[in-house]
């Protein structure tokens, strides 16, 4: 027991993997330690914003077809690989033609 | 009718007294009860989400959908239970914002939005596959066509 409310259980182990539940009154949520002190994290790294910190103008956002990772966000098979839309990759290098400088 | 409160970055502000949030379980784990938006930079679509008790306390934040066409929110059924939203019809989306000089290093946290609805509000976690901690506000890519038109 956690206070009076909160009941911990061992559910199972097998190998190395324990598996607890939790019972807690409804108005108690219930996370993963590692998420919620990601956020925490994140809320504190916000709240450290100076007033002048923002941006007065916008770029353009990075809405449009993509998702806002730069990193293996699984965009699921998009890639149809039709005319245009250069959308995706570092973008910006004419790079893509023959390749760099030195072919040997 | 309005409510003034102090803050350390700009000073008395007056709001009116319906735009006082009441965040019953504060956010995570910075607490705070009462907390309202301001806008600072009209346009920009950031707002102050700002403590009325601590002149300290503020967050920048924006719309996850104005700048994240693909953003969903899911919430745990102990999340629904415990902020009594159900569904999000009527509710006002907000998600954190890390600033920083360069606009390219803006990142939204999408894991931890904040719903708000009926002068209530409540900090809660993302069970969306694809809610990153820190996604970018801008790319580069889309900056630089920007430039270059």
């Amino acid at each position: 027991m956690i206070g009076d409310e909160i009941l911990v259980t061992v559910m199972g182990v097998s190998g190395h993997t324990v598996r607890l539940g939790i019972a807690a009154p409804a108005g108690v949520p219930i996370y993963r330690e590692e998420i919620w002190l990601a956020v925490k994290e994140e809320n504190r790294a916000a709240a450290a914003a100076h007033a002048d910190a923002l941006p007065s103008q916008l770029p353009e956002p990075s809405t449009g077809q993509q998702t806002a990772g730069e990193q293996a966000q699984p965009r699921a098979a998009d890639s149809e690989g039709s005319t245009g839309a250069p959308a995706t990759g570092p973008a910006a290098e004419p790079n893509a033609a023959g390749g760099p400088s030195g072919e040997p | 009718m309005s409510v003034t409160f102090q803050s350390i970055r700009f000073g008395p502000v007056e709001i009116p007294d319906d735009a006082v949030i009441e965040f019953p379980h504060g956010l995570i784990g910075l607490g705070g009860s009462r907390y309202a938006l301001i806008d600072r930079n009209p346009g920009t679509g950031f707002l102050w989400l700002h403590s009325l008790e601590d002149p300290a306390l503020a967050l920048p934040v924006v719309s996850p959908h104005q700048f994240f066409a693909s953003f969903s929110l899911e919430i745990a059924p102990e999340d629904r239970e415990r902020t009594g939203i159900e569904d999000l019809a009527g509710a006002s989306i907000y998600v954190t914002v890390r600033a920083t000089p360069n606009p390219l290093d803006i990142t939204a946290n999408l894991r931890g939005p904040i719903v708000i609805r009926d002068g209530r509000g409540y900090q809660v976690i993302n069970t969306s596959q694809d809610a990153p901690l820190q996604a970018p506000l801008f790319t580069l890519p889309a900056a630089t066509t920007q430039i270059a038109s």
